[in-house]
């Protein structure tokens, strides 16, 4: 794992050249040292050799699929990993994020949409790793040691199910968690398609935390997949609250 | 008719044609008719000057002609000229009639009852014949209807099963010569025993003759015709006619019945030109096939590149060295934004593909009205550019059952028509109610509106309005993906105009499920 000062390890992994080199040149361009793989094995052995702090695999690769790269580094690794792929199915989605995906983009997509994301999952590791256990995102504040969760200083009376969904996502914010998980979690085993639990709670946690219900800035939906929270603020903003 | 076969040959002829109407009933009915009628006569005579009695017994004879044919009638003649001899007329009990005057009246009697019984039967049968007209005209034309709103083979051929069925009135089981699985299935859900389907498939196959009807008996004793619908071609299909257990006799009988009927269908089919039709059809089909495959293997092999295109675009337009000149600035922004609208025609055409190669299965699913809206607009944010977009949606939406990814498509398709056909900086508004049973979304622009002509054709693929073809780039695919999308969400899509220049609304109704109430009242502790 490489210093935090310095520029952060990027892998990429895909097949075609042109990705590759455009990556290469947004990444560069945005202050990352990027390295390269053009298959699967090649793509495993840079993620054990070299110090990586996020890989960008495709999913499409001529030897292995890309999710079993995936599997296989997640069997060692917490680096985050993004995905990309011409597929934008749900179900491949669902997939993916319970094996350990940080995040989906589907090709094409452009270089700003990549970087915000990778931004978005790199601080979140940062955060796991120096153990914070409030997060901020927008107007909210979550405590998960205390278990309080409060708007603008105003603390909220929660359902259990209400805080526990919330719980979840916060363990990893901005990162999708699917329906089926949540349901597993919340619900149990037998609920897991009674996805009308989720919706009906989804929206009375939105009435108490968002200033526009219909309008969501912190819980947001990713559709047909799951939910998430919206990234958290930045440090910054956090100390001078 | 075979009620007029009486003559025997064979005991179980007779017993046969005395089953029918007109038969061994018919000449009981006869029987006991002019036995009520002379009852009835001898109950009257005591307090009675008796009218002519032979008259009465007309009665009877008309009545058996009506019901039961002619010789009921003749055996009704018989029996109420010997019954009038034997109690009415002196010597009574013999059948020996002393008046000179009453044997002629007897003789008048018979031969007014012939000609009145020939009448009878011959104005019954008329009618019958009308009616049967009635009826065939009636299952013709619905046999028509059925085979105008036919959009494939296999619709044709299940209307002519149908009608097939209904002119011989048995079971009918019709194979399509070549089926969508590219074997001979039976059209309805009809069961039929594997050896007739192995004649059905010989006589498709040409290795048995199909003009001259086989007949196999299955496992269970049930008799089976099977031949060409058309002696000419097996192109309009085989047909296998249950003819239930039949003696080898009847079935000679039922057989000509239905070589006569299946002659007509088939000149009839001939006529109206269903031949062609169904060479039409399955071009058409089978040229929608390739070019889907066509667009689908395109459109992914155009994505690759593109995705390099737009990836480097983009990279471009952010580089310093790039961002700082304007004009490379511009040239870079003109790369990505049309890359951006080629990958979003390629996926229309990909969407298009998906619905005409029938693989739309909606995964429904309950989902947040908000959710879908914010989706749609959030994904085409940069498209809208100076247009205002208001959400006008109320408190509480309830909650619907459907794909909510393809229903974000159709939203967004109509997001995406309004931002097109109207000036930059006006609005667009969605909208959102309840209707009784059934959400709402409207989209509403104040863009270009839709002509008359335009709202005619709105549902076809590939229509674009005459105005927009030289000034709007677009493939006239949107409004049809959307609609496509909505109405296997079993929803329904409808577009409205002032008219030119007055704006369009489009306002897609989705059916809220009836016991949504109830799980929405699920609490959340």
């Amino acid at each position: 794992m490489s210093d935090a000062a310095a520029a952060p390890n990027v892998l990429v992994v895909d097949d075609e050249l042109q990705i590759r080199r455009f990556l290469r040149s947004g990444f560069e361009l945005d202050g990352y040292s990027v390295s390269e793989a053009e298959n699967g094995r090649e793509a495993i052995r840079a993620a054990t050799l070299r110090p990586t702090d996020l890989i960008i695999l495709d999913l499409a690769l001529p030897d292995l699929d890309g999710s079993q790269v995936l599997e296989r580094i997640r069997s060692w690794s917490n680096v985050p990993i993004i995905i990309l792929s011409v597929k934008s199915s749900e179900m491949e989605k669902v997939r993916l994020f319970e094996l350990g995906a940080d995040d989906y983009v589907t090709k094409p997509f452009g270089m700003a949409e990549l970087l915000a994301r990778s931004k978005v999952v790199l601080r979140r590791k940062a955060r796991a790793t120096t153990g914070d256990s409030v997060i901020r995102i927008d107007r909210l504040r979550i405590d998960l040691a205390a278990r309080n969760v409060f708007v603008e200083d105003e603390r909220l009376t929660l359902t259990p199910k209400e805080y526990r969904l919330l719980q979840i996502l916060a363990q990893y914010p901005g990162n999708v968690v699917t329906h089926q998980e949540l349901l597993k979690e919340i619900w149990g085993l037998p609920h897991i398609n009674d996805t009308h639990y989720l919706r009906i709670v989804v929206r009375k946690l939105r009435q108490k935390i968002e200033s526009e219900p219909n309008h969501p800035r912190i819980l947001l939906t990713e559709l047909g997949v799951g939910y998430r929270l919206a990234p958290p603020n930045e440090p910054s903003d956090a100390q001078a609250s | 008719m075979s009620r007029m076969r009486l003559l025997p040959q064979k005991t179980n002829q007779w017993l046969r044609a005395a089953a029918q109407p007109g038969g061994i009933v018919g000449v009981l009915g006869a029987l006991v008719l002019v036995a009520a009628t002379t009852l009835l006569l001898e109950a009257v005579k005591g307090f009675l000057d008796l009218p002519p009695v032979v008259i009465t017994y007309l009665i009877p004879v008309l009545i058996a002609a009506i019901r039961w044919g002619l010789v009921s009638a003749m055996v009704a003649t018989l029996a109420g000229a010997a019954s009038a001899a034997f109690f009415f007329y002196r010597p009574i009990h013999t059948f020996y009639v002393e008046d000179p005057a009453r044997r002629l009246g007897l003789l008048l009697f018979a031969v007014v009852a012939t000609v009145a019984a020939y009448l009878a039967v011959r104005m019954r049968r008329e009618a019958e014949i009308v009616r049967r007209r009635e009826k065939e005209i009636s299952d013709l034309y619905a046999f028509s209807r059925r085979l105008a709103g036919g959009h494939s083979t296999s619709d044709i051929f299940d209307a002519i099963e149908k009608h097939l069925a209904t002119v011989v009135g048995r079971r009918v089981a019709l194979f399509e010569p070549r089926g969508p699985s590219g074997r001979s299935e039976p059209i309805g859900e009809s069961d039929v025993p594997q050896k007739v389907r192995e004649t059905v498939a010989a006589v498709i196959a040409g290795r048995a003759d199909g003009a001259a009807s086989t007949a196999i008996a299955d496992e269970h004793g049930n008799h089976w015709l099977v031949r060409a619908v058309s002696p000419k071609t097996p192109d309009l299909g085989v047909v296998a006619i249950d003819l239930g257990m039949q003696t080898p006799e009847s079935e000679q009988e039922i057989r000509a019945r239905i070589e006569a009927v299946l002659f007509d269908a088939a000149s009839t089919i001939e006529k109206i030109g269903l031949a062609h039709a169904i060479t039409e059809v399955r071009m058409r089909a089978e040229s929608e096939r390739f070019r889907d495959a066509l667009i689908g293997s395109v459109s992914h092999e155009l994505r690759t590149p593109l995705a390099s295109i737009l990836g480097a675009a983009t990279v471009l337009c952010n580089a310093p060295a790039v961002a700082g000149d304007a004009r490379l600035a511009s040239l870079a922004n003109v790369v990505r934004d049309e890359s951006e609208r080629l990958n979003n025609e390629i996926q229309n055409l990909l969407d298009a593909t998906r619905i005409t190669g029938e693989a739309l299965q909606p995964k429904l699913e309950w989902a947040e009205v908000p959710d879908i809206v914010n989706a749609a607009v959030e994904r085409r944010r940069i498209r809208f550019g100076s247009h205002a977009v208001e959400i006008d949606l109320p408190g509480e939406t309830p909650l619907i059952q459907v794909d909510a990814v393809l229903i974000e498509k159709a939203l967004g398709q109509l997001l995406t028509n309004a931002a097109k056909y109207s000036p930059p900086g006006s609005r667009i508004t969605i909208r959102g109610w309840r209707e009784g049973e059934t959400l709402a979304l409207a989209v509403s622009d104040e863009g270009a509106g839709l002509t008359a002509d335009d709202s005619a054709h709105l549902g076809e693929r590939f229509f674009r309005g005459r105005r927009h073809v030289q000034t709007t780039p677009g493939s006239g695919l949107g409004f049809w993906i959307a609609n496509a999308f909505v109405t296997a969400n079993g929803g329904t899509i409808e577009a409205i105009s002032a008219g030119e220049d007055k704006g369009t609304t489009v306002t897609m109704r989705l059916p809220i499920p009836a016991n949504v109430e109830q799980l929405e009242s699920i609490s959340s502790e």
